[in-house]
């Protein structure tokens, strides 16, 4: 075999985790840098028998990319972009990419216009010739890591703030090329190939195909990133975009590029109270049209009262002005010409008025670089509870982060905010809420100050769980169920469900060894 | 307290990008921003005015649509905003730049403060502030990281050096240039944004300043710049193997070999 298998410990050992502190073990690590050599890895696991986990930036908080025995095939060499398309259509780009290639690295190689073409096919070139003096174009998937990779964000089905107005990135992908663990090579498109009535027969590239049924559970009509997304006469693209590795490696990713908004403009707006802020969030929701928010973000008293203290006490975030006590709103507008931003501006400081906020205390973001300032504020708000848990970490070893990633349904909102204030409050924890109001979908996350209000912390999140589900809510509706939320997954579907899940699975991988654990245990239970 | 401050709008990017297909610079879509220097100077004025009343005026030299950052500024608490914009301006070094500024701050009247950024990221020079300040005969300070007003008619300045900090007194009228340790400064508001889209922006040409044309714009300057190129910073990295001490001698030798190091001098010095 050419490609080498690493099995020395210190080789290994950087690999056993991702970023939600799970550690795994694995015998060995392949690092493969393109489809063959994938391919050869996949061979070795199979002739074997050993399960094989994928990874790509390990940039998930569930687990997904922590091996539990096996091998590994780390894909963060598999990192070039392949190809650029026109397609007349849509009138837009379209880049092919590997699936280790980061997020990051598109968006820079988008924004300087500058992409190792080496391999490009003429056709490739042809088009990029043409994005040259096209404008400036981006990819409009919105994720919070911008070090995650285009093949985990897809695996995932990743979404981030913008998803409110762009959708997550299933609606930004236009087809993949996969392998099967028995080596066959599946090419889908956007459109190409559809289950019919429950049942498909999937087309492979040597001929064959795989036949079989897709679940039948219905799907929470949330936003949503738990288990299998499937619907009787789906697009079988969707089956493979969220699966998290558990059918095939994906190899080639063709994502759809937008032009850049020309007017990205940001408002923070403080609120007194949780229900003024509440207020206003529904009056941003209900905008339809050319005036939606790009994106709606909520951060209550508790976040900005910690990221006030750090400003004090450790002169951190540096550039942000200090922040007041207040509950706060985070919106963004996108427009193509000023007349227009004017005039949701104008709207925009009605509805926040009526929500009794003063226009004069807003902090609104008109260039690129104070918008980056107030997306850095977002980002350092999970950052410093990162923080606060490491460093209570070291007082109670056992701890960690108690943040949930649940949704609801439009009309659930005010309840499920009520539901995680007053249950915190009546447990004495000190937890934070903050995230994708917008999409009905908070991330609340509690800090335990002692193993005891751990553990009730930990029970706490389970009741949400078992609420949220009996609403029609989802237990994971960005961060996906990896390892650590394979009992709420089931808990959430039932056991019928996620038995059709395996049996899916085992559709695409008989034996079992790709991604072993990842949404569900093979062997059945949590 | 009449506080003025000069503004500056400058290209966003310091990245020059070239089209692929035909190596020529891409101009399309070439945003322009206020000077990131500047913004500190603005706020320290707002700080000045909320503290010890008065009034902000914002002045700019540029092209059209340099009205965009004074407007900004006005949005931001800035009372007045006057524009210099006259094709005879252009091509000003920054003599030229700063006697065009001069004659402005002259027609505006009374002024007891000048505030400016430290330098423009575009041009990097940092001449105009204290070149302003020798035009209109007053004192200056460059790179003021703290401002604290003495009674009336007195500032004392904490000014960074090479060594530190030096505190210093001076009497006003006086121009100040800050670096960006002096505040944070402040978003706008949307209250301010919607106001300021009503607000005016004076434009005043060169007969308003009743300049002579030899002395303002290309012709009146004393320096030309000739030629520019954007430096290529494509990094060439080569990996070098073996241990620290073999890597070493491996640099040393390559260097060696360019004619970039003496290998005596090198050799008698270890």
């Amino acid at each position: 075999m050419r490609l080498q298998l690493h099995t020395q410990a210190d080789e290994i050992q950087p690999f056993l985790t991702d970023e939600s502190s799970a550690a795994g073990r694995a015998e060995g690590i392949f690092f493969p840098q393109n489809e063959e050599e994938i391919r050869e890895a996949l061979k070795f696991c199979r002739e074997n028998r050993k399960p094989v986990t994928i990874q790509g930036a390990r940039t998930g908080i569930t687990g997904g990319a922590v091996p539990s025995g096996g091998l590994l095939i780390n894909l963060s060499r598999c990192s070039r972009a392949l190809g650029m398309g026109w397609d007349e259509e849509s009138q837009r780009f379209t880049l092919t990419v590997q699936p280790g290639m980061l997020f990051s690295q598109v968006q820079k190689g988008l924004a300087e216009k500058e992409f190792n073409t080496e391999g490009w096919s003429a056709e490739s070139l042809r088009a990029y010739r043409r994005f040259g003096t096209a404008g400036r174009w981006h990819f409009p998937a919105d994720i919070t890591e911008t070090s995650a990779s285009i093949g985990g964000m897809l695996s995932t089905n990743a979404s981030g703030a913008k998803s409110y107005l762009d959708g997550p990135m299933r609606a930004h992908v236009l087809g993949l090329r996969a392998l099967l663990m028995d080596g066959r090579a599946l090419v889908l498109r956007r459109g190409g190939q559809t289950a019919r009535d429950g049942g498909f027969r999937l087309r492979l590239e040597d001929g064959s195909a795989i036949e079989g049924q897709l679940p039948g559970y219905r799907m929470p009509r949330v936003k949503n990133a738990s288990g299998y997304s499937v619907a009787p006469d789906m697009d079988l693209l969707d089956l493979f975009i969220g699966a998290e590795g558990t059918l095939g490696v994906v190899t080639e990713i063709t994502i759809a590029l937008a032009p850049l908004p020309k007017l990205s403009w940001g408002i923070l707006t403080f609120f007194e109270e949780p229900a003024l802020a509440l207020r206003y969030v529904q009056a941003l929701k209900a905008i339809q049209g050319a005036h939606r928010p790009a994106a709606i973000e909520y951060f209550d008293r508790a976040c900005l009262e910690m990221i006030h203290r750090e400003q004090v006490e450790t002169h951190a975030h540096l550039g942000l002005p200090l922040l007041p006590p207040a509950e706060a709103v985070y919106a963004e507008f996108r427009h193509p010409d000023q007349e227009e931003m004017d005039l949701c501006l104008h709207q925009t400081a009605g509805l926040l008025e009526n929500a009794g906020a003063n226009p004069a205390e807003t902090w609104l973001a008109v260039t690129p670089q104070d918008l980056d300032k107030l997306i850095g504020f977002r980002h350092a708000v999970p950052e410093s509870i990162n923080r606060i848990i490491a460093d209570r970490k070291r007082e109670f070893p056992t701890l960690t982060k108690l943040g949930t990633d649940m949704a609801v349904p439009d009309d659930k909102l005010e309840w499920v905010l009520g539901l995680y204030t007053e249950s915190i409050r009546a447990l004495g924890l000190e937890g934070l809420k903050f995230g994708h109001i917008g999409d009905n979908h908070l991330h609340v996350n509690i800090l335990p100050r002692s193993e005891l209000e751990y553990q009730a912390g930990k029970a706490l999140v389970l009741d949400w769980a078992r609420q949220v589900i009996a609403a029609g809510g989802t237990v994971s509706a960005e961060h996906g169920i990896g390892k650590l939320k394979t009992a709420q997954l089931l808990a959430m579907y039932g056991e019928q469900a996620v038995a059709e899940m395996r049996a899916l699975k085992r559709c695409f991988d008989p034996q079992g060894l790709l991604n072993p654990g990842n949404m569900f245990t093979l062997e059945g239970g949590a | 307290m009449e506080i003025v401050v000069c503004l500056k709008q400058v290209p966003a990017s310091t990245r020059v990008r070239l089209n692929p297909a035909t190596n020529t610079i891409v101009r399309e879509g070439v945003e322009l921003m206020l000077n990131p220097f500047d913004a500190y100077a603005l706020e320290e004025a707002l700080r000045l005015k909320e503290n010890f009343g008065g009034q902000v005026t914002v002045l700019s030299m540029g092209i059209p649509s340099a009205e965009g950052i004074l407007r900004q500024a006005l949005g931001l608490g800035a009372d007045r905003a006057v524009l210099l914009s006259d094709k005879r301006f252009a091509g000003a070094d920054t003599l030229a730049t700063a006697r065009t500024l001069a004659a402005a701050v002259r027609k505006l009247g009374t002024v007891d403060l000048l505030l400016c950024g430290r330098q423009a990221v575009d041009g990097d020079t940092a001449q105009v502030g204290p070149s302003l300040a020798q035009k209109l005969d007053i004192p200056h300070l460059s790179a003021v990281r703290r401002v604290r007003l003495l009674g009336n008619r007195e500032l004392l300045c904490e000014k960074m050096s090479d060594e530190g900090c030096l505190k210093i007194r001076l009497g006003l009228p006086a121009l100040l240039t800050v670096v960006k340790e002096i505040n944070t400064p402040r978003f706008l508001n949307l209250q301010g944004y919607l106001q300021s889209l009503r607000a005016q922006v004076e434009i005043w040409t060169a007969d308003d300043l009743q300049l002579d044309p030899a002395r303002i714009g290309l012709e009146g300057s004393a320096t030309w710049v000739v030629s520019t190129a954007a430096a290529d910073r494509r990094k060439t990295g080569k990996d070098i193997p073996g241990s620290p001490e073999e890597a070493a001698a491996s640099i040393l030798a390559a260097l060696r070999q360019k004619g970039w190091s003496k290998p005596e001098r090198e050799e008698s010095r270890g």
